[in-house]
C-alpha cells in the first residue's frame, strides 16, 4: 500500500467516523426535542472543526507510521517515505475530487428541494453537511477503487 | 476493466538493463514505485511524458516500450 493510499484510508476512517457522529447526534436531538437552531449550528461547528483537526492529525499521524513501518523494514535510521505525488496520484485525486463534487451536488440540490417542499431551514442546514461528509467518504472510496482497480 | 489498451515490456527490460529494481527506475523516471507497478500491471497507462521519460531510462525507443492494441478495444 502506498503513502496517498494510507493518506486516503485514514481521511476515509476519520471521514466515517465524523458522518456517524453527526448522524448520531442528529437522531439524538430529534429525540430529546432539542433540534433547533442552536444545537444544528453548535454541531455543524464541531463536524467542520473536527474534519478539519483530523484531517491534519491524521496526515502528520501517517507520514510518523509510515516512517516507523518503512524503518522497520529497512532497518534504516531515517527511512525514504515516497510521500510525493506522481502524476498517476494527482490523477486519482482529480477523478475522486471530482466524484466528490457529484455527490455534494445531488446533496446540496437536494437539500434545497426539501427547503422549496416546505421543510424548515434547519432541515436544509443539516442535509447540506450530511452530503459533505457522505461526499468526502464517497470520494474517499472512488480513490481507493481507483488505486486498486487500476484505470 | 481496468486494464489498459497499451502493453509494456517494462518488466523485461529492468530485466535487461541489469534488473533494475523498480524503485531503482521509479527514481530515475521521477514517479513512485506503486505507479512502476501500476503500468507493469497494465492497470495504469502513463502520460506521453513520463513514457518518453521511461524509454529514456532503458535507452531505447518509445515503440521497444509501449505499444498499442486497439483490437482489446474493439472487443469489449
Amino acid at each position: 500500500m502506498s503513502f496517498q493510499e494510507k493518506n486516503i484510508t485514514v481521511s476515509l476512517t476519520t471521514s466515517t467516523l465524523i458522518l456517524g457522529y453527526f448522524i448520531i447526534r442528529i437522531i439524538q436531538l430529534f429525540q430529546s426535542e432539542s433540534y433547533n437552531s442552536t444545537n444544528v449550528f453548535r454541531l455543524w461547528g464541531i463536524v467542520i472543526g473536527l474534519t478539519i483537526i483530523t484531517t491534519i492529525l491524521g496526515t502528520i499521524l501517517t507520514h510518523i507510521v509510515s516512517a516507523i513501518i518503512e524503518a522497520i523494514k529497512t532497518g534504516e535510521e531515517n527511512p525514504k517515505i515516497e510521500d510525493f505525488e506522481d502524476e498517476r496520484d494527482q490523477l486519482i485525486n482529480l477523478r475522486g475530487t471530482k466524484v466528490t463534487y457529484i455527490v455534494l451536488s445531488i446533496g446540496v440540490f437536494l437539500s434545497m428541494l426539501a427547503f422549496v417542499f416546505g421543510q424548515p431551514p434547519l432541515v436544509m442546514f443539516s442535509l447540506l453537511i450530511l452530503s459533505g461528509s457522505m461526499a468526502q467518504v464517497i470520494g474517499d472510496i472512488s480513490r481507493l477503487v481507483l488505486y486498486r482497480r487500476g484505470f | 476493466m481496468g486494464k489498459s489498451q497499451i502493453s509494456n515490456n517494462i518488466r523485461t527490460l529492468r530485466f535487461l538493463n541489469g534488473e533494475m529494481t523498480q524503485q531503482q527506475l521509479a527514481e530515475k523516471v521521477g514517479v513512485t514505485r506503486q505507479t512502476i507497478i501500476a503500468m507493469e500491471q497494465e492497470k495504469y497507462s502513463p502520460s506521453l511524458e513520463l513514457a518518453f521519460r521511461i524509454a529514456l531510462a532503458f535507452g531505447v525507443p518509445l515503440e521497444e516500450v509501449f505499444s498499442y492494441n486497439p483490437e482489446d478495444e474493439s472487443n469489449e
